[in-house]
């Protein structure tokens, strides 16, 4: 056993898959990828704040380099506008991203599952951008692999939701656990003749060469754009390579959907959770079937977009409780909105973690 | 190197007479002049007028955000994996006003990239607003602001540590004006003056009387590059904890350690989690303290577990121990009657009459008392082997004082 946190197994993690250079901006609760990363990545860059950074991750991932991140949701609001910038450029990046108590700079060092809703509209017109969760460590280690492998599939930046508790908790852990990370090959659709930058074929990704390159003529785009990469207004091939940007994510969910359904044959109730919230639910199912309750448990890890998967388990059941460190209930609000169902209920809290005891209760009520 | 024609055959998308293209065929003859070819130069743009540039150019080119272009670019820079690719970042004075910071970084790095910012005076897409870059006279014809001088772009960037930085106003100069930034190993920005024929001025001379004078400066620097190294796996630095000792924790035991910052919490807090791992069991431990360093509270959580530990919070801490005044006021709302409850005699209150009352500060000094309270616990508790902690301090740098700590509340 070791004594180790999910900032070092990430940090790790992001390392074994092959990412070239970390951009960081310094921001509580990310601290430890900040300082894990001056240590462990190939190159490290200061950033001088969080506009910077996204800025220098596209270029380096113009250039062909796999550039990662870590902020909370100060810094995720000054990224919003470079992350739109990167999403329609396609370029692939990780953004790690510590959810802390807001609103504003709220508590820095207290956790919150909080920013979910925001990244669900953080790109203009809610095109989706692949945001993954994890839980324990061996979660942090995969989903991060996962994350990267996403990033690089889709030419996309993608976003790795945790929260402070989850990553400056100290645990003693296994590392014989961790399965084996081999280098993400910088993953491109073939080329397809003539070169254009944006042309894709049935994968809907367009081939991921690098400014500079000695054989194709590289255009990159973040305003609206043709095939070539120049700017297009409103014309059929331009808006069709707007709509891509959904499409290539719908139409291939299945290759990133993630998620543990610990199914209770039959069970009627469903505990819904994701994050840091997972753990007290773990124990919560472990306490109430101990008792005799039938539930079932779903831990989602790829929260966005919503995968059909997810929902399909969901409305397999006669009643789901939410589980989430947030006032009202985010995750839930994604997927029912603001005008409840009657069957659905929902565990929420601020400032401190949901515990067991206060699911089983919301189970039993 | 073959010959190449820098520009595509496309016409200049500007407003009749407008300075930019001027600008642009300047930058085109340079490259051309200097042998680079279609596939060694990389545009970056940003928004605006001059964000009209990227087809004109039959090179590579990035298109990005209004006043990023110079970041970008230095990512772009720093990323290519050949130093002998030419980025030409090209701006307006509006993208340099709401980037500035962007621009003063890429000169006090001294980034390989040439900036090339087209100053027309103002914003001429959103329909001719003055900007940081519009001159003084400028604003007086304008009667607009006439009391804020504007920023000297080529000044500042020279001042942040650019190797070149020139203001160029005669436009038989631009080419080798351009000439000499594109050579320039390192940040080299060149301030074009630029014709606003929309907002400004019908004829070149009347801009001519509202600039600044030409001028040029230089640093000598090498520029900043990416420091690539190997580096060696993060776990590689991690000590393997091995059960070496028995405990009778039958199931889950959670402890909080509450103090003072800077009164050793979080590392005796450490300590019990290792010697709970010595012991076999698993340990989780999260620390609680203000953003502050040295001064307040701190407050410590550690659970030790036959099972592996889920839900890290406590809902009923087992054992709380608490050292100094900071500690007591943090947490005394979460103390339930049923803990243990070990407070130093300091603090002794009719709050909690069944309390333990233990002198830790006084026999083990400020820094000590919460690792001698520890030990006082597990020797009155029985629960663990004295000796895990020992060899839980073992490793430690200070071995030998948190040593003595243990000892002083063995004894108590």
């Amino acid at each position: 056993m070791v004594y180790t946190d999910a900032s070092m197994i990430i940090t790790e993690a992001c390392v074994k898959a092959g990412s070239d250079v970390f951009i960081g901006y310094p921001i509580t609760p990310s601290n430890r990828f900040y300082q894990y990363g001056t240590q462990r990545f190939p190159a490290f860059l200061a950033g001088t704040d969080e506009i910077t950074v996204v800025q220098w991750m596209a270029g380096f991932s113009a250039a062909g380099k796999f550039p990662v991140t870590a902020t909370a949701f100060p810094g995720l609001a000054l990224m919003a506008e470079g992350l739109n910038m990167a999403y329609a450029m396609e370029l692939p990046m990780l953004l790690i991203l510590t959810q802390r108590l807001g609103p504003s700079t709220g508590s820095a060092t207290t956790g919150a599952q909080g920013d979910l809703m925001f990244l669900n509209g953080l790109i203009s017109g809610r095109y989706p951008i692949p945001v993954f969760s994890h839980s324990d460590f061996e979660d942090a280690w995969e989903m991060t692999y996962e994350s990267i492998k996403t990033a690089m599939k889709f030419r996309t930046p993608v976003v790795l939701l945790t929260s402070k508790e989850l990553v400056m908790t100290n645990k003693s852990f296994d590392l014989n656990k961790l399965k084996e990370i081999k280098p993400v090959e910088k993953y491109s659709t073939d080329v397809i003749e003539p070169y254009e930058p944006y042309k894709t074929g049935d994968e809907m990704v367009p081939a991921y060469i690098s400014l500079g390159d000695e054989k194709y003529q590289v255009r990159i785009n973040a305003s609206t754009h043709n095939n070539a990469g120049l700017i297009k207004k409103n014309d059929p091939e331009s808006m069709a390579n707007t709509r891509r940007l959904k499409e290539k994510f719908e139409k291939r969910i299945d290759e990133f959907t993630y998620f543990d359904h610990d199914k209770e044959e039959g069970a009627s109730k469903l505990i819904v959770t994701y994050g840091i919230s997972a753990d007290a639910s773990k124990d919560a199912i472990g306490r109430l079937r101990e008792e005799g309750e039938k539930v079932s448990l779903l831990i989602a890890k790829t929260l966005l977009p919503v995968p059909g998967a997810i929902l399909d388990i969901i409305n397999s059941y006669d009643e789901v409780i939410f589980v989430e460190e947030n006032i009202s209930g985010i995750y839930k609000e994604i997927l029912f909105g603001v005008n409840n169902s009657p069957k659905v209920k929902s565990v929420n809290k601020i400032g401190n973690l949901i515990s067991p005891s206060e699911i089983i209760k919301a189970v039993r009520s | 190197m073959t010959k190449n024609n820098i520009l595509t055959k496309m016409k200049m998308p500007f407003c009749q007479g407008c300075g930019h293209g001027i600008i642009v065929r300047s930058i085109a003859k340079a490259l051309e002049q200097l042998g680079y070819g279609k596939n060694d130069t990389i545009i970056v743009s940003d928004i605006g007028c001059s964000g009209l540039v990227d087809p004109l150019f039959d090179t590579h080119s990035i298109h990005g955000l209004h006043g990023r272009a110079p970041a970008l670019g230095v990512g772009v820079s720093l990323g290519l994996d050949n130093p002998n690719k030419k980025v030409i970042v090209i701006q307006g004075d509006g993208g340099v006003t709401i980037g500035l910071q962007h621009v003063l970084e890429a000169a006090r790095r001294n980034i390989d990239i040439t900036l090339v910012v087209m100053n027309n005076l103002l914003y001429g897409m959103t329909g001719g607003q003055i900007s940081g870059l519009s001159t003084q006279k400028f604003k007086e014809q304008r009667h607009f602001e006439v009391d804020v001088p504007p920023f000297d772009i080529v000044k500042l960037a020279h001042v942040s540590g650019a190797a070149y930085s020139a203001r160029a106003t005669s436009i038989k100069t631009y080419t080798d004006v351009m000439k000499d930034a594109i050579e320039v190993n390192g940040f080299s920005i060149v301030e074009f003056s630029s014709l606003c024929t929309s907002y400004a001025f019908k004829k070149l001379d009347q801009l001519q009387e509202v600039i600044e004078p030409p001028e040029v400066f230089k640093n000598e620097r090498i520029p900043v590059r990416v420091h690539h190294r190997d580096t060696k796996s993060l776990f590689d630095k991690l000590d393997v904890i091995d059960k070496h000792f028995d405990s009778k924790i039958d199931s889950r035991l959670g402890v909080i350690l509450a103090g003072s910052a800077g009164g050793g919490v979080q590392s005796a807090a450490k300590m019990l989690a290792t010697a709970g791992m010595l012991s076999g069991l698993h340990a989780t431990m999260k620390g609680e303290y203000p953003v502050t360093v040295g001064t307040g509270f701190s407050v410590a959580e550690v659970i030790l577990s036959r099972s592996y530990v889920n839900y890290t919070g406590l809902e009923k801490p087992d054992v709380v121990i608490i050292v100094s005044e900071d500690g007591l006021n943090k947490i005394k709302g979460k103390i339930k009657d049923n803990d243990i409850l070990i407070i130093d005699s300091s603090l002794k209150t009719d709050d909690f009459p069944d309390a333990i009352y233990v002198d830790f500060n006084r026999k083990a000094g400020k820094r000590g008392a919460a690792l001698a309270a520890l030990a006082y616990w597990m020797k009155k508790s029985g629960l663990m082997d004295i000796e895990s902690l020992k060899k839980a301090v073992s490793s430690h740098k200070y071995s030998r004082i948190l040593l003595d700590a243990i000892n002083a509340g063995l004894e108590i």
